[in-house]
């Protein structure tokens, strides 16, 4: 079973993520509600998929994914973003992410890039 | 979906997020230059945002992007530039405060408030694409 950390300051859509992911046999093995949070379980944690919201307190989402990359080159991480944010999806995915979705979340497209970056192996 | 369990969440989260919001402006309201209290303005919206689009609540949902988008133009100039500015954020979270009370009653979004949204367009500063500087 694949491991996923879901980082979003909005509990309303981490859960939401988790409710469309779970059922489809994706583990969540964390939740982080800041920038600074989702790097330290990242450390721990050790997800074969991090889902990160591109707005987040204390560190943003691009900070996020350049400090995990720099940790590990090799991390997935899937960005959630909202309409309007086509630049900043852009810096994430210069900065090392390699999928977005986009909110307000669709299960199919949740899961096709999930499955997508998980399977990606560059 | 659980709609009764989001809805619940969303009232919750976003009565939090408006209490914070109402903390920043008043902050604002003494340094329109606080750069925390802007930014925190902006995630608000932000989330606001989020959560009511997954709800299909598009009035709160609009106000929300116009909100989020004028804060971006004020993260990017660094300050709030003018008491009409602030004038003009104080009637935004009033809006938003006004359309969560009405979906916590009423179980649904309230209509756009079209006059709103186009004081918060039609500010002195140029919108559109101004997230994409933040």
């Amino acid at each position: 079973m694949k491991k996923v950390l879901i980082a979003d300051d909005a509990s309303f859509m981490r859960q939401m993520i988790r409710d469309i992911i779970e059922p489809e046999g994706w583990e969540v093995v964390g939740e982080a509600a800041d920038g600074m949070d989702v790097v330290e379980k990242f450390k721990k944690l050790h997800p074969d998929v991090v889902m990160m919201d591109i707005v987040m307190p204390k560190r943003s989402g691009i900070d996020a994914v350049k400090a995990i990359k720099a940790l590990d080159p090799g991390a997935r991480i899937v960005m959630c973003s909202a309409l309007g944010q086509e630049t900043l999806v852009s810096e994430a995915m210069q900065a090392g992410a390699r999928g977005f979705i986009v909110k307000p979340f669709k299960p199919d497209a949740v899961l096709s890039t999930l499955a997508k970056v998980a399977e990606k192996t560059s | 979906m659980d709609l009764a369990k989001y809805r619940a969440l969303f009232l919750e989260e976003a009565t939090e997020h408006l209490a914070e919001m109402s903390r920043a402006c008043l902050a604002l309201e003494k340094d329109p230059g606080s750069g925390e209290a802007i930014d925190l303005v902006f995630r608000m919206a932000h989330s606001i945002k989020g959560m009511a689009a997954s709800l299909d609540y598009d009035s709160v949902t609009q106000l929300a992007h116009r909100l989020e988008d004028r804060m971006a133009v004020w993260r990017a100039q660094g300050r709030v530039d003018t008491p009409a500015g602030l004038l003009m954020l104080f009637r935004g979270l009033e809006g938003l405060e006004r359309m969560v009370a009405a979906v916590r009653a009423n179980g649904s979004s309230p209509p756009v408030d079209a006059a709103l949204l186009a004081e918060l367009a039609a500010a002195d500063t140029p919108l559109g694409g101004a997230e994409k500087k933040a």
